[in-house]
């Protein structure tokens, strides 16, 4: 069993697991954050940004975590967590020869396609006079200023891709529901919710004997989606972990209330709030915080606006997804109400959406106000243009709430700013505190995680509370990496066919057990195994026996009859006493006993699978010792 | 009163004794037994069981029944011990032998009663009551009940053990008191030195107690202990140092064997030898066994020990130093960098690995140094510089800071985040701020503080204890950069906290810039930061907060803020912020759904009418809030409002800021130009219709205010009355006023009708007419307000906790309690 390890990335995570001859690829995140080296893609020309001086490049460059490990023509099934996790599928499954099959929940599908429909618009309503790659020639990069010049695997950078291929991707797509068990091959794989988000889950991937615990983003607070199931992931042998916060100090509920603070002391003083989000997701809850709290807050009138070309399919798809919501949201329904309260903003008009700053929203918006928009990168997408709007004014404030991006790198190209920056990172995923009671709790034999959470985090070297630790410890994985999975596999089902099953003669060695030996033939195929009756003319000998005790085969007999059985040392020395064999000398071993039987000059070995009779050229007396021996053993 | 209850006590009796009725509750049984108390004391000589036979009967009779139910004889046993506390009715008792039958079991008509606790505790309480003379303690050595005593005193009932005890004290008291000894007693002999049963039976009690120190058994030692504690802190000479001779060896033992759960005991009973001679005696080693307690800071429980020993009040210095430094071990252990550290033990280290003994042990350590601070304890070994660093390093690593190097790794994943141990930080770290020596560590203070109130994690009463230690850092000595601090740093803090999430810390931060603005009341540089940085503002919108709490917490803060100056130019330049706050808060006090802010409200105007400064705004409003707040549905708004009015009167009467000066003008007729400008606030209407309020404590507020109101009108001699007319048509206290105003007409018509006065047509005519109009004096005479005052003064139960309406309730119930039965499914 082989874990390559394509992605380092710790929460965009991409593996692929060799088991059972499958080949199955858990998850394919894509690494966004080079876009960071690039220039922001304004919808409207921006002179400030194209008179900036150094480098300008005009590609919206896209980084995948991948490596030539493996032909990715030859993974069967793709197991999707969570829509941040599936990013990169149409990498993955197209001009790759990939013929698989893609597994997903149906909100990871819908909202999936909704963030990459937002991400190909982002780029393509911003087209590209030219494309350069010559600049990532060696030579030419190591004369590149700042950054970039130490910008490693360029040449991994791609190109974000098209509609067709998003359409094509997700069509390979097939939908399964929580706890669903689908067989493929002979894995049996399972999602489970996670909490982390709509649709979110984690994986178990297993046989007949060997259980596979995959555990992406996952959490355990109470927000919009169902909670995670944890007991179905006891028990398993390979326990492989990743998607923990990415901010394991900062509490989401503490983050939380800085978000509101901030946001109601800029409202409260005339300002405008930016907060550059994804278009699912946290914003959900952000969205429900603030309906409670603008009102108790006395800033009820403030408008908030949601600006995504996807803004309104995400809004309306929350509300629909109702069996995969927690528990009181989901009885909302039946009221009937809608789950989020962010329908009743829509409706009071509190909060309003639209595609694009263009159109109604140039005519409808009011300030001050609280804008929620795309992309966290603040690269492309409608708020390069809020930045570039609000950016001088010092009554405005950013928000930084998704914590993929650093804020500072985000903010490089808008300096100098006068407006005011706040990061409250708002990640609800596991924390090293929850994990390492999760795993207390499920007691995986082994686990596999990505290297980072095996050590504090580098800013902070003494929080050793910050990682992981446990018995045995983790195997970490690292970008290319190919571990081989600690475990052996010790047992395989094989099916009998009835004839032979019919021919079987079991005896009972032990209350409960019985044994039976079995003469056929083993067929494999497809990892199924059978046994079938032995073809009549060909009387050979046993070819498999099944071992379960010990045994010791006897010389004469035929059919050879199995024992089983231990010989005790006391009752076995009172026997040849009672024989006429006095004078014995009992020398102990690291396997049993050495008995020297003086006067016949004889040795018997009593070991723990086996016993031997070693005397010279007195048949008699070793025949006569065999009985002894073979009163105490059972036969078959 | 007391006649009228006596007449109804043999039928009281009756019914406690008839075995068929349910007893009553226990609370009545008290009463009745107070009641008995108060008679007793009452009775200067004169014998109640003489009077009242039935009481004899009672007791006699509840004794000997076979159906007693437990309560009642419970009951029986404290009133017996009530009723022969005096010789007198002792010889009443004793004349039938009816005492004995009382206090011996054996004679009780059921002897499985006493596996009863009530009756047990109350056979002890009958013998600390009747324990008042010698014949008592004569009875109790003489028929042996020291032993049942000594027996209870380990009984599985807390309540009995504890009494049992006391009794115990309270006999070896008597035993050394003057009158036993010198034999002044009422009918005492003139026995110079004590009869030898009570020397037996003191030695007794003794001999019981040194061998419940060496038993085997904890609770029986438990015991013990207690009752050396209870005798050394209320018992005299000679008892104390014959019993200390004693139990010294024993106690010796229990000390060295530092047991976990005797150290509270034993320490109890060192406290209260701390407080005897014993302690300048060095033969009875006091001191010798609380330093052995300490032992050598080696032990698990010497922590418990040092932070105890702290705590006494009259400890030797030298202990208490060695305490001191123990306590104060885990504290430095875990703060202090390896290369100053002293050599731990390792039992300090072992305790320090476990979260919980780790998290308990620094808070023993953060709470007995705050203990120290309080009293500005002097350190020697140790400066008090290195030990308020340890405390803010300590604070650091809560909130996930780590120095450089760190010697318990493990305690640091502890504290992270630990809210118990940062609260308690926090205290020390305020209470620290009486030492002037550490005033230079003031910026590393400031910063820890400043970090708690920025950090998002902060829980909400983490929160609150930082601003209290904030403040108290910022009162204790001003310093010159504090303005800056105060503008830079904490204002925009504040600002933020101000728009919380939760609720507490919006409150609490309210209630921190209110504490502040009084603290630093008269400091200009303050108050123009206060104004300048838009925290005005800020604290105004706090007014239309959702939570009621809240707002009347930015109530106070607006209030306070808003007049905060010493100069009057400030306050002029500010009137429009004062125009718009009070707008605010009158929309608060007319409009506003919940009780606080409203209360707030007046409470806010109160203390800007006490305040030196006219505000002008305040005045023009007065008489709405007047009548706001005096027609209020909260009784607590009613009394504030009445607290304004009182302000307001003082303030007019005494130096009459409202009235226009009038060089020359007489002392009557400002009092009369205050009365007149009282009536047009509406000042009367608020008093009058607050003396008939439906709550109690309004109606005696404004009473007492009218009182006053009246001596003064009184005082006054010509004072024009056509001038202080109040109507009174219309209005509630006007129909009262007038239905009493035509009752004393009514009267007095009557009265000259009998006494034959010509005339009486005219005067009753006159008097049956409705008056609209009466003069303030008038009213004043015609209501009798002491007779009110007296009435509201009583409390409101008055009539129902009476013991009449006790004995009356305890013979209806039992007429009623067959109906009861009928009554129950």
């Amino acid at each position: 069993m082989k874990l390559y390890c394509l992605s380092g990335h710790p929460t965009l995570p991409c593996n692929v697991l060799k088991f059972k001859s499958t080949t199955i690829m858990l998850d394919c995140g894509l690494d966004t954050t080079a876009a960071l080296y690039f220039l922001p893609l304004p919808l409207v020309h921006s002179p400030r940004l194209s008179k900036l001086p150094g480098w300008v490049s005009k590609d919206g460059a896209v980084n995948l975590e991948k490596k030539e490990l493996l032909d990715l023509s030859t993974i069967d099934v793709i197991l999707i967590s969570n829509y941040h996790c599936m990013m990169a599928l149409p990498y993955i499954t197209e001009h790759t020869g990939f013929t698989g099959t893609v597994y997903a929940t149906e909100p990871t599908l819908q909202i999936g396609r909704l963030l990459m429909e937002e991400l190909v618009t982002f780029m393509e309503r911003v087209p590209k006079a030219q494309a350069a790659t010559c600049w990532k020639n060696k030579e030419i990069q190591r004369l590149l200023p700042g950054p970039l010049k130490d910008a490693v695997d360029v040449w991994s950078w791609r190109k974000c891709y098209s509609v067709q291929e998003v359409n094509s991707a997700l069509s390979k797509v097939q939908l399964v529901g929580y706890s669903q068990k689908e067989l493929f091959g002979a894995v049996q794989v399972t999602p489970l919710s996670s909490g982390y988000s709509l649709g979110s889950s984690n994986w178990i991937i297993q046989s007949h004997y060997e259980k596979v615990s995959y555990v992406s983003g996952s959490s355990l607070l109470t927000t919009h989606p169902q909670p995670m199931e944890q007991s179905s992931l006891k028990n398993s042998d390979v326990l492989i972990l990743t998607g923990l916060t990415q901010i394991p100090t900062a509490n989401p509920d503490g983050m939380l209330g800085e978000f509101c603070s901030n946001l109601a002391m800029t409202i409260r003083a005339g300002g405008n709030v930016l907060v550059p989000c994804y278009s699912s997701g946290v914003i959900y809850d952000l969205l429900e915080c603030l309906y409670q709290f603008m009102d108790s807050a006395n800033l009820g009138s403030t408008p908030f606006y949601f600006i995504s070309p996807v803004a309104n399919s995400s809004l309306e798809f929350s509300q629909i997804f109702a069996e995969w919501l927690c528990q009181n949201k989901q009885s909302k329904v039946y009221l009937p109400e809608p789950p989020f309260p962010h329908a009743e903003l829509i409706q009071t008009n509190k909060l309003k959406h639209y595609p694009s700053i263009h159109g109604d929203f140039s005519s409808e918006f009011r300030q001050p106000c609280v804008v929620f928009t795309g992309h966290p990168s603040l690269r492309f997408g409608d708020v390069v243009h809020f930045m570039e709007l609000w950016g001088k004014s010092s009554l405005n404030t950013i928000i930084f709430t998704e914590p993929d991006f650093s804020y500072l790198d985000a903010l490089a190209p808008y300096q100098p700013l006068a407006m005011k920056c706040v990061y409250c990172p708002i990640d609800t995923r596991l924390n090293f505190h929850q994990v390492s009671k999760l795993l207390k709790d499920i007691q995986p034999l082994h686990v596999v995680c990505p290297e980072p959470y095996t050590q504090p985090p580098p800013a902070q070297p003494h929080r050793s509370d910050l990682m992981l630790e446990l018995q045995p410890p983790p195997m970490a994985y690292r970008r290319c990496s190919v571990l081989g999975l600690p475990f052996r596999r010790r047992y395989e089902r094989i099916h009998l066919l009835p004839e032979l099953a019919r021919s079987l003669v079991p005896s009972e060695i032990k209350a409960g057990v019985s044994v039976a030996t079995v003469s056929a033939v083993l067929q494999s195929k497809d990892n199924k195994h059978v046994l079938q009756p032995v073809p009549k003319p060909a009387p050979v000998p046993p070819s498999k026996k099944r071992k379960r005790v010990t045994e010791e085969p006897p010389e004469v007999l035929n059919p050879k009859p199995l024992l089983s059985g231990a010989v005790p040392l006391e009752p076995f020395l009172a026997m040849l006493h009672k024989n006429g064999i006095t004078e014995v000398k009992v020398e102990e071993t690291a396997d049993g006993h050495i008995l020297h039987l003086q006067t016949e000059d004889v040795l018997i070995q009593l070991e723990e699978d086996a016993t031997h009779i070693i005397c010279d050229n007195n048949e008699p007396l070793r025949t006569a010792l065999r009985d002894l021996v073979l009163r105490f053993l059972q036969k078959l | 009163m007391d006649s009228d209850c006596l007449s109804l006590l043999p039928a009281v009796c009756l019914v406690l004794a008839d075995p068929k009725q349910s007893p009553p509750d226990d609370t009545s049984l008290e009463k009745l037994l107070d009641w008995f108390k108060e008679l007793h004391s009452q009775s200067d000589g004169q014998v109640l069981l003489q009077h009242q036979p039935c009481l004899l009967e009672f007791i006699s009779s509840v004794c000997m029944s076979k159906t007693t139910d437990p309560a009642i004889l419970s009951f029986t046993l404290k009133l017996t011990g009530l009723l022969a506390a005096t010789t007198q009715e002792l010889h009443l008792f004793d004349e039938g032998g009816l005492l004995v039958n009382v206090f011996e079991r054996e004679a009780w008509g059921v002897c499985d009663l006493w596996e009863d606790a009530s009756v047990r505790s109350g056979w002890l309480q009958g013998l600390l009551n009747m324990l008042k003379h010698q014949q008592a303690l004569g009875f109790i050595c003489g028929n042996g009940l020291i032993k049942v005593i000594l027996q209870l005193q380990n009984d599985r009932s807390l309540f009995v053990a504890c009494l049992a005890n006391q009794l115990l004290v309270h006999i070896l008291n008597f035993l050394t008191s003057p009158n036993m000894t010198n034999g002044s007693d009422v009918v005492g002999s003139s026995e110079s030195s004590l009869r030898p049963d009570w020397v037996s039976a003191s030695s007794e009690i003794m001999n019981a107690v040194v061998e419940a120190l060496s038993s085997e058994d904890h609770p029986q030692v438990l015991q013990g202990l207690r009752l050396l504690s209870l005798v050394l802190s209320k018992c005299g000479e000679p008892i104390i140092s014959t019993l200390w001779k004693d139990v010294l060896v024993p106690l010796e033992v229990l000390v060295n064997r530092g047991s976990e759960s005797l150290i509270q005991t034993l320490i109890t009973v060192l406290e209260a030898a701390l407080g005897t001679p014993l302690l300048s005696q060095s033969e009875y080693k006091v001191e010798e066994l609380l330093e052995a307690m300490l032992g050598d800071g080696n032990r698990k429980e010497c922590f418990h020990c040092a932070a105890l020993i702290v705590k006494l009040e009259k400890c030797p210095e030298v202990l208490k130093r060695k305490a001191t430094d123990i306590i104060l071990l885990p504290l430095q252990c875990v703060s202090t960098q390896p290369q100053a550290e002293k050599e731990i033990n390792v039992v300090l280290k072992e305790q320090l690995s476990q979260k919980a003994s780790c998290i308990s042990l620094l808070m023993q350590s953060l709470s007995s140094l705050a203990q120290l601070a309080h009293t500005k304890y002097l350190f020697e070994d140790i400066s008090i510089h290195s030990i308020t660093s340890s405390v803010l390093l300590l604070l650091r690593m809560c909130s996930g800071h780590c120095p450089t190097s760190l010697l318990h790794s493990n305690a640091f994943t502890h504290l992270i985040g630990c809210c118990k141990v940062q609260r308690c930080g926090l205290d020390t770290l305020g209470a620290l701020s009486v030492y002037e020596e550490i005033l230079d560590l003031r910026k590393d203070i400031f910063g820890v503080l400043l970090d708690y109130l920025q950090s998002p994690d902060s829980h909400a009463t983490v929160l609150k204890k930082t601003f209290q230690a904030v403040k108290r850092w910022i009162v204790c000595s001003p310093f010159p950069d504090l303005l800056q601090f105060i503008s830079h740093d904490l204002f925009p803090v504040l600002e933020k906290r101000m728009c919380d999430l939760r609720w507490e810390v919006r409150d609490s931060t309210l209630e921190f810039i209110t504490q502040l603005t009084t603290a630093l009341n008269g400091n200009s540089g303050f108050t123009e930061a206060l104004h300048t940085s838009g925290m005005v503002s800020v604290l105004l919108s706090s007014l239309a907060d959702a939570e009621g709490y809240v707002r009347a917490s930015a109530v106070a803060a607006v209030g306070e803020a808003v007049t905060a100056s010493s100069h009057q130019m400030v306050l002029v330049s500010n009137s429009k912020l004062l125009d718009e706050a009070l707008v605010q808060m009158m929309a608060i006090l007319s409009q506003d759904t919940e009780g606080f802010p409203r209360r707030a409200v007046v409470q806010a105007f109160t203390s800007w009418l006490k305040g030196s400064h006219l505000i002008t705004a305040l005045e023009l409003s007065l008489s709405s809030v007047l009548s706001l707040g005096g027609s209020d549905f909260d009784w607590e708004v009613k009394m504030h409002t009445l607290e304004l009015a009182e302000v307001l009167m003082e303030k007019t009467l005494t130096c009459c800021p409202y009235a226009v000066q009038n060089f020359g003008s007489s002392e009557e007729t400002r009092f009369t130009q205050a009365l007149i400008k009282f009536k047009n606030f509406g000042l009367f209407d608020l008093l009058f219709n607050s003396l008939f309020d439906c709550d109690r404590p309004v109606c005696e507020k404004a009473c007492a205010l009218l009182v006053k109101l009246r001596t003064l009108t009184a005082e006054t001699a010509d004072l024009d009355n056509s001038l202080l007319v109040l109507n009174v048509c219309g209005n509630r206290w006007g129909d009262e006023v007038q239905r009493r105003y035509l009752n004393k007409q009514q009267a007095k018509a009557s009265v000259s009708v009998t006494n034959g006065v010509t005339g009486s047509d005219e005067g009753t005519d006159c008097g049956l007419h409705c008056t609209k109009d009466i003069s303030l004096p008038k009213i004043l005479q015609i209501l009798d307000l002491d007779d009110m005052q007296r009435m509201l003064t009583l409390s409101s139960d008055h009539v129902v906790n009476s013991p009449r309406s006790l004995m009356e309730d305890i013979l209806s119930a039992a007429q009623h309690s067959e109906e009861n039965i009928v009554d129950c499914y």
